[in-house]
């Protein structure tokens, strides 16, 4: 398949989300089939390339010397790729429905495609200056999206938003400018680009150069103690926390760190430092912190998002290991972590929607009233605790093992924090579910009347993530496999 | 490949799953029952239950009584299988656990009577028997992990069935620390899964000698941390609180099968890592096995003395099994074949004993209303049959011969008295006793209070039939926790043979 | 002698007889006369700059054709023609996007003054880049105080004209300073042509006397231009100058004024001292210094600032740091870094101060953040303009900031040693999240809306496109050329490089 695919799905969603606003639509319905249209078309359009892959890659556009703008698809590329291309579409149609009434529709659904096309910027840079640009451009085209509603609450959590990850950014620049200057090339290779011989006697340099790069490029992966944004940033509306919150952004700040760590610095220089163990410290006090604020946060919204740092950390963890394994453990988070949290945003979203309610408290015996979403929510829950048969414990279970196998002493404590995590995320999860379904004896249903599901729109992408959930959950060979490739790599 | 270990499994758990539907669809269309509408759904969901309960359990006993059956359903990940496999353990697992949810099943036809959402209990209480059966089946570690964490899940419900904010707390206690107790297995599973050379259950364990040396500590470290994991729902200390919660809230039967059956779920566990996967020579003179041990005899003497202490019936037998519990984790704990035999045989009596002593908690509660120990004097006079029932399977309770649990205390005496254990040699036996002592102090009033009030003792004005629905089922508890006292011959021999293949 | 030889002269002279010749026209005809002068130049500089990089070589211009030391000599090479153009261009379109506040602002028989001030400030801005004679540079400098000075008191309230006089008395505080450094070196050397000083203070250097003078002097006329650059924590004229006069003054001064002194500065480290012997002196460590620190506390003051005009004047002062910060790493690259961020943030400065006063246009000129919440809304090109600044300022690609960002960066890790390396970078990236947070804060606060039309008698109005046509030109220029700036880098880099090499 020709290169120009690689850049044509970049550019398509941008240029396509440019035009709503211009386009006169006559109907909402017109509207929505043109953006629901253009989603489709290009995630088809990404499919149809990861299944025959181009080869080589495509310079779009030269700034100085030797940066470029360039594309090429890779193992890692094709993983996140497809997950934001699969999820893209499911989340565009839940879209129509919830934001009826959210209002500055054409403004809100112009970001929301043009960001798609800017994540699979990320997911498709050949080196890192086109990484480092498209992860620019991501922070600014979903500021509008967390604006939004443009209340005072809003703004300001747009404003921390903004300077987190403008913040971070400056510092993975530095490590941008050493990859550019002590490495072979600027392009991503497997196993790092950074040359032995120009790099001297400057090796504890370059790690803290390393610890710099990875914690600004975690501020997107919401790594304590650059978290606080994500949770603030829940004002947006539930799609985009659904879908940027807990995939397309965050995932990105993960996927980042792991080229960074795995294609350009490179792992064999990085094993065993007092660089891996600090981020990896980080890493796994994140885990437990993040679960632990979710614990204590009754904003049903904010809660998720307390969660999701969490589940981030877990990524962040296997990449952290700096083995190919942990690779595998990561990639799998990266890949179940998305189906799971935009499932069980979606039913917050639902539950917000018909009824305006945010707070876990308000939500007592909404599981009969709302069947369909609740037991989703629960299933959803369940895959997070990490119950074996849903994806979440196949995706832990490879975290751990990757931790196990590495025989870090930290690593063992990390394997501790995951599961200290999975309890935390059973309490928090759980009590939801069980008020949801039992609210106590004497509850009195008919405060609940007018409580139902939402339509079918909003309904079918939370029944394809469920069994999405059981499969991967039950069958997740195949996967796994595709993740293995990938990682062998890295020899 | 052998199917038929699948039925006993899927029958009950699909069934149980599609009266959770039904009850479920049926509050949310919301609509309304005639009253005797109401009474002939509930026969048909008493007759649906009882047919799928008898089919499984039967079906069970053919699967597990007809040879070394195994079957691999499917792979979870690419070296681990979701496989099941009947052993020896397994076998007299199942047996028991049939045994005890098909009298419970019947029994609650008649208790949950007063508790109403039958539909919701009896598809919990099969699909927990299907999960059970599974539990029991699993050929490995990750399949094991897998069905308990699922018990885990369908159980809770249960525990909060009549829907009072306490019973809600108390199903989250169970719940949580449930979780917290199966993550601490699962830390465990984690480091064993990368130190042995398969996870599927072989006797005397499959420990790579070569990997271990290296790791002794961590691993050590990993299997204490599973100990103390599964010990969680074994009611062990320190994660043993959500017991005497859990259990007094729930509706009777679901008391009894929890503490009858579920608990032992933790001791299967156990036993599964210690003697199947670990191997007990692995063990055997480390900080590890003085820590279990420790443990186990701690909560023994605890759990009885709460138990002595406690006014409400139904929390004392809660009491009083955190304490039996730990009985058979001592013989455990021990890892001679003496202590295992004992073990085995205290994990079989308890099962009936103490399932026959919430029943007749739950019979008091659904005749008369009466929870608390002071309140039963003189109902002997009313419920003659159940409190004799609860006379015989106390006696067992406390060991004294003929009945059963002298023989398995009898066994865990001797098992500790003959291992090289230091000072838990004769530590053990003492607090053994001491516990008996006490048991005897906490179950025995019962009686004595129920058949000779005393003068004072106001006359209960209304006598009420006793229920045969009851009252039968109860008594088969009662007495095959006799029998198997004066007739312990081929279990004692089953279970030594067992123990053999162990060590 | 080529033609085109002779351009660099007649641009100077025909700035210098524009000034007097607009004294005798109205303002209307002025404006135009200064219009076309700017642009005629400019052309002039392009038709210069393709002549020396078509001839790779610099070349001596003597007027007169006297020898030094009687003569006066110009030098042009690719360096010189391309700062020419730039501030030409930067020139006409601060002019052009500032016209309606000139003519409501200022008297309008004061109107030809500002002209004839414009005029002067192009010729001695160009008599800086050109000349090699440390004298006339002396000479121009004092010129183009004194027209800045003029430009800064036009506008006629109290606040310019305080700040008019704070001006002077820094900007004369480092005119005297300079002198003293020029005589120093007179007295050492007996020259005041550049060449010629240049091979004295090599041999003097050879020979190792006179050390400690040569290193007064050195010193001396570094602090002098850095006052009048406004380095950190000389810098004190420079938010009230730039905060309250008019813009296109604001916008001249800024971006404009104090690159000249840059620009002076590299030359004399270049063609006078060598830069050798300045990397040798401590002096690159006190511009260093204060160039981290001024970028840091530039962005502070910026931050606490509640008036758009002033916070963009304090983020000049950050910018300013960066420059030092570029010459004190003390190698080429660094200094390339600094001279690709003069012309960038020349252009962006011009850019944030023209936007900046299109938006305070929708809020009856208020400069008050509270005032312009929304603003962006009601005058789009201008919200557009000024959110492009802002991103250049915080160095997101596609923008010139990003340019010199990475340059900065990428000199800075050249850098051999680790004392200049890390500060350099730390520095960079906390600066970034400043530029951030006060840059993005004003961006988030244009396009939050706002319901009311007025807030303490202040009337929010619409302002289209159409209606002031010049600045609207000037701003999609400026547009243009920003991202032009951070798209097509590289024959600008190319050409600074190529113009450093001759310097040397």
């Amino acid at each position: 398949m020709s290169t120009y695919l690689l850049v044509i799905v970049v550019l398509l969603p941008m240029l396509a989300g440019a035009l709503i606003p211009i386009i006169p639509f006559k109907t909402r319905t017109q509207m929505m089939i043109y953006i629901e249209g253009a989603v489709l078309l290009n995630s088809v359009l990404v499919i149809s390339m990861l299944l025959m892959p181009p080869e080589g890659t495509l310079v779009l556009f030269r700034f100085t010397g030797n940066l470029s703008i360039s594309f090429r698809l890779d193992g890692l590329g094709t993983v996140f790729a497809a997950v934001v291309s699969l999820l893209w579409p499911l989340a565009t149609l839940y879209s129509f429905e919830y934001m009826k009434h959210e209002g500055h529709e054409k403004v809100f659904f112009m970001f929301y495609v043009i960001t798609f096309g800017v994540t699979l910027g990320i997911a498709l840079a050949e080196d890192i200056l086109t990484m480092y640009f498209f992860y620019e451009m991501l922070t600014l085209v979903t500021l509008p999206l967390i604006m939004h509603t443009l209340s005072k609450e809003a703004i300001m959590a747009s404003r921390t938003y903004l300077y987190y990850s403008l913040g971070g950014a400056a510092f993975a620049f530095i490590g941008m400018i050493f990859i550019l200057t002590y490495g072979t090339t600027s392009v991503f290779v497997p196993g790092g680009v950074l040359d032995a011989a120009r790099l001297g006697d400057k090796t504890n340099l370059i790690l803290l150069i390393y610890v710099l790069c990875f914690c600004g490029f975690s501020v997107k992966a919401a790594m304590w103690p650059f978290s606080s944004w994500l949770p603030k940033a829940g004002v947006a509306p539930t799609p985009v926390t659904a879908l940027l919150h807990a995939v397309a952004v965050v995932k990105a700040g993960a996927f980042t760190i792991m080229r960074v760590t795995y294609y350009s610095f490179g792992t064999d220089l990085l094993r065993g430092t007092w660089a891996q163990y600090t981020v990896m410290a980080l890493v796994i006090f994140t885990i437990v912190y993040g679960c632990s604020r979710a614990l204590k946060e009754t904003h049903i919204k904010r809660r998720l998002a307390w969660s999701t740092v969490s589940n981030l950390s877990y990524i962040l963890f296997g990449v952290t290991l700096m083995t190919p394994l942990g690779l595998v453990g990561a990639l799998s988070h990266l890949v179940f972590h998305a189906v799971m949290k935009i499932c069980s945003f979606f039913c917050a979203g639902a539950v917000i929607y018909k009824t305006g309610r945010n707070y876990v408290h308000e939500l007592d015996g909404f599981g009969r009233k709302m069947p369909v979403v609740f037991v989703v929510f629960t299933v959803s829950g369940f895959a997070l605790m990490g119950v074996p048969g849903l994806c979440g414990f196949i995706s832990k279970w490879n975290l751990a093992k990757a931790a196990v196998a590495s025989h870090n002493p930290l690593a063992y404590a990390g394997v501790a924090a995951l599961l200290i995590s999975a309890l935390l995320t059973a309490i928090y999860m759980m009590t939801i579910s069980v008020r949801a379904f039992f609210p106590g004896r004497d509850f009195d249903y008919g405060k609940l009347r007018g409580v139902e599901d939402p339509n079918w729109m909003m309904l079918l992408p939370l029944i394809l993530f469920v069994i999405a959930m059981f499969a991967f959950g039950l069958h997740p060979q195949p996967v796994i496999a595709a993740l293995e490739s990938v990682a062998a790599l890295m020899g | 490949m052998d199917y038929l270990l699948l039925l006993p499994v899927f029958l009950p758990s699909l069934a149980g799953l599609y009266m959770l539907a039904a009850s479920f669809w049926g509050h949310v269309t919301a609509g309304s029952l005639e009253k005797q509408q109401e009474e002939g759904k509930r026969k048909r969901i008493h007759l649906l239950t009882a047919v799928v309960l008898v089919c499984s359990a039967i079906l069970a006993l053919c699967a597990a009584w007809s040879g070394d059956r195994s079957v691999t359903l499917f792979y979870l990940m690419k070296d681990i299988p979701v496989y099941f496999h009947v052993d020896g353990v397994g076998r007299l697992f199942v047996t028991f656990v049939s045994i005890v949810w098909v009298a419970v099943g019947f029994y609650s036809f008649v208790y949950m009577e007063h508790e109403g959402e039958e539909e919701r209990f009896f598809g919990l209480y099969l699909l927990v028997y299907g999960i059970l059966v599974a539990l029991d089946f699993a050929g490995n570690l990750v399949t094991m992990y897998l069905f308990y964490e699922l018990m885990t899940l369908a159980s809770m419900p249960m525990v909060l069935h009549n829907g009072s904010k306490e019973a809600i707390m108390a199903a989250l206690k169970y719940l949580f620390y449930s979780m917290c107790g199966a993550y601490l297995g699962l830390f465990g599973i984690f480091f064993l899964y990368q130190h042995c050379t398969t996870l599927t259950f072989t006797a005397g364990g499959t420990l790579n000698a070569a990997l271990a040396a290296g790791n002794r500590g961590i691993l050590l470290a990993a299997v204490c941390a599973m100990l103390i994991g599964f010990g969680a729902k074994a009611g062990m200390f320190p994660l043993h609180a959500w017991l005497p919660t859990a259990h007094p809230v729930a509706p009777s039967p679901a008391s009894a099968v929890l503490s009858g059956i579920i608990v032992k779920s933790g001791v299967l566990a156990m036993i599964r890592v210690v003697y199947y996967i670990v191997g007990p020579d692995f063990l055997r003179g480390t900080w590890v096995q003085t820590v279990w041990m420790s443990l186990s005899l701690l909560t023994v003497f605890m759990g009885s003395l709460l138990a002595f202490r406690e006014p409400v019936f139904k929390k004392r037998l809660a009491y009083s099994t955190v304490s039996q519990i730990s009985y058979i984790l001592f013989g455990l704990s021990l890892l001679t074949a003496g202590g295992v035999e004992g073990a085995l045989l205290h994990t079989v009596y308890h099962a009936f004993i103490k399932s026959a002593l919430f029943l007749t908690a739950g019979a008091f509660i659904f005749q008369y209303g009466k929870t608390r120990v002071e309140e039963l004097g003189g109902i002997g006079k009313q419920m003659p049959k159940t409190l004799l029932s609860y006379t015989f399977a106390a006696l067992a309770l406390i060991g004294i011969p003929p009945a059963s649990g002298f023989i398995s205390k009898w066994c865990l005496a001797q098992g500790a008295l003959g291992a090289d254990v230091g000072m838990f040699r004769w530590l053990g036996p003492v607090v053994l006793l001491i516990s008996a002592l006490l048991t005897a102090g906490y179950l025995l009033p019962v009686t004595m209070k129920g058949f000779f009030p005393g003068k004072d003792a106001a006359a209960e004005s209304s006598v009420r039939k006793e229920r045969l629905g009851m009252w039968l089922p109860l008594a088969v508890l009662a007495g095959l926790s006799l029998l198997l006292g004066v007739f312990p011959n081929s279990l004692i021999s089953y279970v030594s043979r067992i123990a053999g293949t162990l060590m | 002698m080529a033609f085109v030889q002779n351009l660099p002269f007649i641009s100077i002279i025909l700035s210098l007889f524009s000034g007097p010749l607009s004294s005798i026209l109205g303002g209307k005809k002025a404006k135009w006369v200064n219009a076309g002068v700017i642009t005629v130049i400019g052309g002039m500089s392009a038709l210069v700059l393709s002549y020396v990089v078509s001839t790779g070589e610099e070349y001596v211009y003597r007027m007169g054709h006297f020898p030094a030391p009687w003569g006066n000599e110009i030098r042009v090479g690719v360096l010189e023609a391309v700062m020419a153009l730039f501030f030409c261009i930067i020139m006409l379109l601060c002019i052009l996007g500032g016209i309606r506040e000139r003519e409501n602002e200022i008297e309008d028989t004061k109107q030809n003054l500002y002209y004839i001030m414009v005029d002067l400030l192009l010729c001695s801005l160009l008599a800086l880049i050109y000349t090699n004679d440390l004298f006339t540079a002396y000479v121009f400098v004092e010129i183009n105080t004194i027209s800045a000075c003029g430009l800064i008191m036009i506008r006629q309230n109290g606040r310019t004209l305080e700040a008019a006089t704070r001006y002077m008395i820094m900007s004369l505080l480092g005119s005297g300073l300079l002198m003293l450094g020029i005589c120093f070196l007179y007295d050492l050397t007996g020259h005041l042509l550049m060449s010629n000083i240049k091979e004295q203070v090599a041999l003097l250097r050879t020979s190792g006397g006179y050390h400690i003078p040569l290193l007064v002097s050195v010193v001396l006329m570094s602090v002098g231009l850095a006052i009048k650059s406004a380095l950190f924590p000389f810098h004190s004229w420079l938010p009230d100058a730039y905060g309250y006069s008019t813009v296109s003054s604001a916008a001249i001064l800024s971006s404009l004024v104090s690159k000249g002194y840059i620009f002076l500065l590299v030359k004399i480290f270049y063609r006078v001292i060598g830069f050798d012997m300045v990397r040798d002196s401590k002096v690159i460590n006190v511009l260093f210094v204060f160039g981290i620190v001024g970028m840091i506390m530039g962005s502070v003051s910026a931050i606490r600032e509640s008036s758009i005009r002033r916070m963009i004047a304090y983020s000049s002062v950050a910018q300013i740091g960066y420059i030092y910060m570029g010459f004190g790493l003390g190698t080429t690259e660094g200094m390339v870094a600094s001279l690709y961020h003069v012309i960038s943030h020349a252009a962006t400065k011009a850019l944030l101060f023209v936007a900046a006063s299109g938006l305070t246009d929708t809020a009856a000129d208020s400069t008050d953040f509270k005032d312009l919440t929304g603003a962006g809304y009601r005058n789009k090109l201008a919200g557009v303009a000024f959110t492009v600044g802002a991103l250049s300022m915080v160095g997101i690609p596609m923008f010139s900031g990003f340019i010199s960002k990475l340059l900065f960066a990428q000199a800075s890790v050249g850098v051999d040693s680790m004392k200049r390396m890390l500060p350099t970078l730390i520095a960079l990236a906390i600066s970034t999240i400043l530029n951030a947070v006060y840059f993005m804060k004003t961006v988030i606060r244009l396009y939050t809306p706002v319901r009311r039309v007025k807030r303490d008698g202040i009337v929010f109005t619409q302002v289209k496109m159409k209606e002031n046509r010049a600045k609207s030109f000037a701003l999609v220029c400026f547009i243009a050329l920003n991202l032009f700036l951070g798209l097509f880098s590289e024959p600008i880099v190319m050409l600074i490089r190529n113009g450093l090499e001759m310097f040397a």
